[in-house]
C-alpha cells in the first residue's frame, strides 16, 4: 500500500482526470513501507478525503435522470481509462511492502493433490469454514470497520483473506464503491443503487440497436451456462440479474463491450453480496433467491454492478479489440517464468507449448475457470486489497500458479500430456489455504522484481540481478 | 487418452469453428471423451483435445482445437488456424443465424488458414427436429457449391459425431498419402514419429481430391 503522501494525491488527481477506477501514478521515491497509522497521519488522511465524496463529481452520479449517455462521450471515457491504465502500468511500482513477513512463505511444504483426469468440477455444496473465518480475525475486522477505517489499513488486513461475515462491506470499501467516511455511506449507496436502476430502465428495457442486440444475444447464450454445476445459477431470477448487470456494463464500455468470461467475473461479487442476506450461514449454492425480498435482490444486483465496474476499470484493455492487454501479459508471463524458472520454461518450449495456449484463459478470467468458486472468492480478497496494483499483481498470481504445478509439469513428457494438464489443473479440493500460499508466492515474485522496473523486458536481464 | 504421442502414423491438426453456442465443445467432448454437457461453459480462447482413429490400418491422431465463437476472440483464435489441415465449421440447425454466418467463417478461413485446408460443414443439434430452421438439402447444396463436405450431427445423442471426424480425417489422410506417393518427402521414406505436423498441399490435378472437382 502506499504511504500517506500518495494517498493524498490519490483522490485529488483522479477526481480530475480518470472517469473510471482511480489509478494513481506513483512516484517511486516516495514509495515506502507504510508506517503504523499514527493519529496525525490518519487525521491527514481523513481531511484529505473528506471532500472526495462531497463534490458531485462522481463519474456516475451526476444528473443521471436527465442525461442520455452519448456514445461519443462514453467512447472517449473508455479511451481515457485505457490510456491512463497504459501509462500507469508503464510506471508501475511495487507497493505492497507492508505485508507481515509471515505472509511470505519460503519453500513451503505443499500437500499435492493427486492428478484427476478430466476437467475440474466444482463442488456442489461445500461451505466449510475457511481459514480466513477465524474469530480473532473477525474481531480485528469488526474493530476496524466500526469507525471510518483507513484504506491502507483495510487493504493490509484484507490481503490475507476477509471473514465471510464482513466480506460484503469490506469489498464495497476496497472497490472504492462505498466511501470510507461512515457518515456518507448510506447516502451514496442509496444514490448509486437508484442510479443503477435508472440505467436499467433506460437501456435494458428499451429497443436495442443492432450492436446492442448482438451484445444481448451473446450474454443470453453465456449466462445460462455459467456455472452448470451450481444450482444457484440455474435459477431464472439469478440469470436475469446477471443479464442486466452485464448488459448495462457493456453499453457503458463500448470499447470492449461484453466479452465472454466477464460473466465469470461478476460471480464472486454476486455471491458475496447474496451471502449477506442468507441466514444461518446456509450454503449459497442451493439458495433460492426468490425467497428474498425484491429490495434485497435489487441491492445485490446494483452493488454487484458497481463493484464489477470499479474492478474492471483497471484491466479494460484485456477486453478491447485484439485483447492487447492479455497479449501483453502472456508475453510478460513468459519472460517472467524464463527468468524465475528456466528449467520449467525450457521444458514447456521443448515440447512446443506456447504460453498463449494455456494462459489466455487464466488471464482473461483471472483464474476463475481454474479454481473452485470458494477459492475464487478468497482470491478476490487479495485482488481487491491490491487495489490499483491489482492489474499487475494478477500476472504474478498466474506465474505462481504455473510454478505451483512445476513438478507435475516436468513429469509430462509430451505436448499432449502437458497441454491437457495445463487446461485441467486438479484444483477441485483446493481451499483458502492453497490460495493463501499462491498469493504469498505471487507476492514474493513481485518483491523479487520490484526494484527492477524493467525486469519484464528482454534487454534488462542484468537490472534486477545487480 | 492413453495413447502416447509417439504411437501414431499421422498427426493431423483440426480446428472447430463456428458461432457461439452451436455445440463445438460438446462435439469435441463427445468425440474425445464420449461426454456431453447440456450446459457446458463457454470456451475462452482455445481448448485442446486429441483422439486417435484407424484408417487403412494406420493410426491417425487428431489434434483438435476448439475455439471460442465470439467475434472478440478472432484475433486470438485465428492464430490457431496455422498448420491446421482440417476444419469443422459448425452451425446449429435450429438457429438460422448461425448458418447465415457460415460465409463469414469461410472468409475467416480463407484469410488465415492454409489454402488447401479440408473443410467440413457440420449442422449440429440434429436431435432438435421440431425446432429445425435450416433445411438439410439447403445446407448440402451450399456445401457442394463451396467444395465442402457436409454432415449433420447431434453431440447430444451421438448421431454422426464419430462419423464426422472419421470422414474428415480420412479425407485428409487420402490427400496426404496421395501426395506422398506423388512426391515423396526428402530423404528415403517418411518417418511419422518425427513428423509434428503434416502440411496438406495437393496440387490442382490431384484427381482423388473430392472437393476440387467442384471448383
Amino acid at each position: 500500500m502506499e504511504g500517506d503522501h500518495d494517498k493524498t494525491s490519490f483522490w485529488k488527481k483522479n477526481i480530475k482526470n480518470v472517469p473510471g477506477r482511480p489509478s494513481p501514478k506513483r512516484d517511486p521515491k516516495t514509495n515506502s513501507r507504510s508506517k503504523p497509522q499514527g493519529s496525525t497521519s490518519f487525521q491527514d488522511f481523513q481531511a484529505s478525503v473528506s471532500d472526495a465524496w462531497a463534490m458531485d463529481d462522481d463519474e456516475f452520479c451526476s444528473g443521471l435522470k436527465n442525461t442520455k449517455i452519448s456514445k461519443k462521450v462514453s467512447e472517449s471515457a473508455a479511451l481515457n481509462v485505457l490510456n491512463t491504465h497504459r501509462i500507469t502500468s508503464e510506471t508501475r511500482r511495487s507497493s505492497n511492502e507492508n505485508l507481515s513477513d509471515t505472509q511470505i512463505i519460503h519453500d513451503a511444504e505443499v500437500v499435492r493433490i493427486s492428478r484427476i483426469p478430466g476437467r475440474p468440477l466444482q463442488l456442489h455444496c461445500s461451505n466449510p469454514p475457511q481459514e480466513e473465518d477465524n474469530e480473532l480475525k473477525l474481531e480485528r475486522f469488526e474493530n476496524l470497520l466500526a469507525n471510518s477505517p483507513s484504506l491502507p489499513e483495510l487493504c493490509k488486513l484484507s490481503w490475507s483473506g476477509v471473514p465471510v461475515k464482513v466480506r460484503g462491506i469490506t469489498w464495497r470499501l476496497l472497490s472504492g464503491y462505498l466511501p470510507i467516511n461512515l457518515e456518507r455511506r448510506n447516502e451514496v449507496l442509496e444514490r448509486k443503487r437508484q442510479d443503477y436502476w435508472i440505467l436499467v430502465e433506460k437501456y435494458y428495457y428499451t429497443e436495442h440497436d443492432e450492436v446492442n442486440r448482438d451484445i444481448q444475444h451473446q450474454i443470453n447464450i453465456d449466462v445460462p451456462r455459467m456455472n452448470p454445476t451450481i444450482a444457484l445459477f440455474q435459477q431464472k431470477t439469478v440469470q436475469i440479474m446477471f443479464e442486466r448487470i452485464l448488459f448495462i456494463w457493456s453499453i457503458r464500455h463500448p470499447a470492449s463491450g461484453y466479452v465472454q468470461g466477464i460473466n465469470d467475473l461478476v460471480t464472486p461479487f454476486f455471491v458475496v453480496f447474496l451471502q449477506e442476506f442468507i441466514p444461518d450461514n446456509k450454503p449459497f449454492e442451493t439458495y433460492n433467491v426468490d425467497t428474498l425480498d425484491e429490495d434485497q435482490r435489487k441491492i445485490i444486483e446494483a452493488d454487484s454492478f458497481w463493484c464489477l465496474s470499479k474492478f474492471l476499470d483497471g484491466i479494460q484493455d484485456n477486453y478491447v479489440f485484439a485483447q492487447i492487454g492479455i497479449q501483453k501479459k502472456v508475453h510478460q508471463l513468459e519472460e517472467l517464468i524464463n527468468r524465475v524458472d528456466e528449467n520449467l520454461h525450457k521444458h514447456l518450449k521443448q515440447h512446443n507449448i506456447s504460453y498463449l495456449q494455456f494462459s489466455f484463459r487464466w488471464l482473461n478470467n483471472l483464474l476463475t475457470r481454474e479454481l473452485p468458486l470458494r477459492c475464487t472468492i478468497r482470491l478476490w480478497d487479495t485482488y481487491l486489497a491490491e487495489n490499483d496494483c491489482f492489474s499487475t499483481f494478477y500476472l504474478y498470481v498466474c506465474a505462481a500458479f504455473l510454478l505451483y504445478w512445476k513438478e507435475d509439469l516436468l513429469r509430462e513428457k509430451d505436448f499432449q500430456g502437458l497441454l491437457l494438464l495445463l487446461q485441467n489443473l486438479p484444483t477441485q479440493s483446493w481451499t483458502s489455504s492453497e490460495i493463501s500460499l499462491l498469493v504469498a508466492e505471487a507476492y514474493k515474485l513481485k518483491v523479487m522484481f520490484a526494484d527492477a522496473p524493467n525486469h519484464l523486458s528482454c534487454h534488462t536481464r542484468n537490472a534486477s540481478e545487480s | 487418452m492413453s495413447t502416447k504421442d509417439d504411437e501414431y502414423d499421422y498427426l493431423f491438426k483440426v480446428v472447430l469453428i463456428g458461432d457461439s453456442g452451436v455445440g463445438k465443445s460438446n462435439l469435441l467432448s463427445r468425440f474425445t471423451r464420449n461426454e456431453f454437457n447440456l450446459e457446458s461453459k463457454s470456451t475462452i480462447g482455445v481448448e485442446f483435445a486429441t483422439r486417435s482413429i484407424q484408417v487403412d490400418g494406420k493410426t491417425i491422431k487428431a489434434q483438435i482445437w476448439d475455439t471460442a465463437g465470439q467475434e472478440r476472440y478472432r484475433a486470438i483464435t485465428a492464430a490457431y488456424y496455422r498448420g491446421a489441415v482440417g476444419a469443422l465449421l459448425v452451425y446449429d440447425i435450429a438457429k438460422h443465424l448461425t448458418y447465415e454466418n457460415v460465409e463469414r467463417w469461410l472468409r475467416e478461413l480463407r484469410d488465415h488458414a492454409d489454402q488447401n485446408i479440408v473443410i467440413m460443414l457440420v449442422g449440429n443439434k440434429s436431435d432438435l427436429r421440431h425446432l429445425r430452421a435450416v433445411l438439410t438439402d439447403e445446407a448440402k447444396a451450399f456445401a457442394e457449391r463451396n467444395g465442402l463436405s457436409f454432415i449433420e450431427t447431434s453431440a447430444l445423442d451421438s448421431t454422426n459425431v464419430d462419423l464426422a471426424f472419421q470422414n474428415i480425417l480420412t479425407e485428409i489422410y487420402r490427400i496426404v498419402s496421395q501426395k506422398q506417393i506423388r512426391d515423396p518427402p526428402e530423404g528415403d521414406t517418411i518417418r511419422p514419429q518425427n513428423v509434428e505436423q503434416i502440411d496438406v498441399k495437393p496440387t490442382m490435378n490431384t484427381d482423388s481430391v473430392r472437393r476440387q472437382c467442384c471448383q
